[in-house]
């Protein structure tokens, strides 16, 4: 009934009162504007990385073929093959082995200043760890590279002696077991880019498990609950979603890590099982070491490369954002 | 002291009480001495005294501001969760101080436990998993048939059984907000409390689910003694055998104005403030 008296009749009614509104979104408009754009700058310099990369990428593609993912050797330069086959994997082992360790650390550590910690110390931990997340990789990298390697390889040797039976743990008998194997290995590798995760997978974590209801806290809490239980039933549940997609950004920064793996690793163009042994890889290493020495052909080639580990990232980093949005709006605790 | 505990019967929570609880069972009295309570530097508590009586039912009331719920939090600990927030005076359950004694922080709010203004179960869990969390919360152990019968008592108890009784494997958000709430009394009733605090149980409530959670309380009243928030003089002179009028003065902690059966609060008070405020002249 209202909506034919309007339509019919007031039409003439109606027109002075659009006015004000119009002027009101013009504003609205130039801020909306203003924010679609910037907004969409996003989407346009990741089409332009992406297209760029499969432009400059796609003569080494078409000379390599299907190859470009089978072939683990690398020698574009001389005409000879190349292909990702070993240096993906090594990429992956080594973000594996860093969010293995960063990712238990980062779980407690964040539990700790969400749960347990007084609150002068829990300010003082949230900007330290901030601020490690700052130290340039370059850093971590020369630390790694004098201060940590020379120790670590104790530990690598430990491993290799005493679980030596996993295949990860399981080193080449023809070199023995001497500390001379263990450096410049994807375990050294993964150890120092966890070091680098940590922040990343701790900011994330704790700020979603700070945001855990405090009404059901407190009603973990009046149940006799002590802290244990309340960390388990109530901020663990609801943190899940933080807990995942901390890992993920994680995994995303250490799929990227070039300059303190190109210092730790030597390059390896064969994958192997063991983390523990000499010789690893990863993408950006290869083009941050290959690019300077390269022909045209070869510097395609490490745009393709490129590609692959750009849309890797692109692809942990978009389920990482989903999930931890999922987790934010709280209904990753449902069900 | 300790002569003060009552020997009331178990509460018949199915036949595991004897495993699940200490040997302290059955409703419990609640004495408050002289507490007061500060935020910071903001006292806003003061002088409370109030003997809850075992197996009775307390209704605190007074205008919003005036330190019920705060009072009501200091008698399970859940005041000092509260960042900055201390306490003075002392309070004992059967006779033992609950903040100076012997028994832990959580042994506390096991045994006096809490339902909220607003429904909080567990969402990542189920109707029946709500009802035991409080024995995985504090570590209790009970076998499976224990489990079971414990988790159809408290139900029955609460009021609940009927409606959920096929819904057990439900998520625990998935029932209604009353059907929530007396799932947390549910929840509350397995860990065998021997006091149960509510701070304004009804207050997010139809008035049907109101009905029923007050027939709860009276229910449950003879086991567990009951201390009740609640802004609804109706309800309070429905529910409760005792009174305790706060008021909180402009800039002064609350005190208690008045205490006494709710029967002479309502109809015959001695303080003028009392009557105003019961027959709705001001808060």
């Amino acid at each position: 009934m209202t909506s034919t008296t309007r339509e019919n009749a007031v039409n003439h009614v109606d027109e002075p009162r659009v006015t004000p509104v119009v002027r009101r979104s013009k504003v609205d408009r130039a801020y909306r504007a203003i924010a679609t754009m910037s907004g969409s700058i996003v989407f346009v310099v990741m089409a332009l990385i992406g297209g760029f990369l499969l432009y400059r990428g796609i003569d080494a593609l078409r000379i390599s073929g299907w190859g470009f993912i089978t072939e683990s050797q690398w020698a574009p330069d001389m005409g000879g093959a190349f292909g990702i086959a070993a240096v993906l994997p090594y990429t992956v082992s080594i973000a594996l082995v860093a969010l293995f360790l960063a990712v238990p650390i980062s779980v407690a550590t964040a539990l700790f200043i969400t749960e347990y910690a007084p609150r002068r110390l829990r300010r003082f931990l949230t900007a330290t760890i901030d601020l490690l997340a700052a130290v340039p990789s370059l850093i971590y990298g020369l630390w790694g590279l004098f201060y940590l390697q020379p120790r670590l390889i104790t530990l690598s040797k430990w491993l290799a002696d005493n679980l030596g039976f996993i295949p990860f743990f399981k080193v080449n008998e023809d070199f023995g077991t001497s500390l001379g194997v263990f450096p410049s290995s994807t375990f050294v590798a993964g150890v120092i880019v966890s070091l680098m995760v940590i922040p990343i997978c701790t900011s994330v974590m704790r700020e979603v498990f700070g945001q855990a209801p405090p009404g059901e806290r407190e009603g973990a809490m009046a149940l006799g609950g002590t802290r244990w239980g309340v960390v388990r039933d109530v901020v663990l549940p609801f943190g899940r979603g933080g807990i995942i997609g901390g890992s993920m950004l994680g995994l995303g920064r250490a799929l990227g890590e070039t300059i303190a793996v190109t210092l730790i690793i030597s390059p390896s163009f064969d994958a192997k099982w063991s983390i523990l042994e000499q010789g690893s890889n990863s993408i950006a290493a290869l083009i941050a070491l290959k690019f300077s020495e390269s022909t045209e052909t070869g510097i395609s080639a490490l745009m393709a490369a490129g590609l692959a580990l750009f849309v890797i990232t692109l692809l942990v980093n978009t389920a990482a954002s989903s999930v931890v949005n999922r987790s934010r709006s709280g209904s990753a605790t449902e069900i | 002291m300790t002569d003060l505990r009552i020997t009331t019967p178990v509460p018949t929570v199915g036949s595991n009480v004897q495993t699940i609880d200490d040997g302290l069972h059955g409703a419990a009295g609640l004495t408050a001495s002289n507490v007061a309570c500060w935020f910071g530097t903001k006292k806003v508590l003061e002088g409370v005294s109030l003997d809850m009586a075992p197996g009775q039912v307390t209704a605190l009331i007074g205008p919003s501001g005036c330190g019920k719920s705060t009072f009501l939090r200091t008698l399970n600990r859940m005041h000092e969760l509260v960042p900055g927030a201390t306490l003075g005076g002392e309070i004992l359950i059967n006779g033992v101080d609950i903040y100076r004694g012997a028994i832990p922080v959580t042994d506390v709010r096991r045994r006096i436990g809490m339902v909220f203004q607003k429904p909080n179960p567990f969402p990542a869990m189920t109707v029946a998993e709500n009802v035991v969390s409080g024995l995985k919360l504090s570590g209790l152990k009970v076998t499976k048939s224990e489990r079971e019968d414990l988790i159809e008592s408290c139900l029955t108890k609460a009021g609940l059984w009927n409606e959920v009784k096929n819904r057990l494997g439900d998520p625990g958000r998935a029932l209604s907000g009353g059907q929530q709430q007396r799932l947390c009394i549910a929840r509350s009733l397995a860990v065998s409390p021997q006091v149960l605090l509510m701070d304004e149980p009804c207050s997010a409530l139809d008035p049907t689910s109101t009905r029923r959670i007050e027939q709860t309380i009276s229910e449950i009243s003879e086991s567990v003694t009951i201390v009740i928030v609640t802004h609804n003089m109706q309800q309070a002179q429905r529910v409760s055998d005792r009174c305790a009028f706060f008021l909180a003065a402009e800039n002064e902690p609350g005190r208690i104005i008045e205490e006494g059966p709710t029967k002479d609060i309502f109809t015959n008070p001695r303080d003028s403030r009392t009557e105003d405020y019961v027959n709705g002249r001001f808060g």
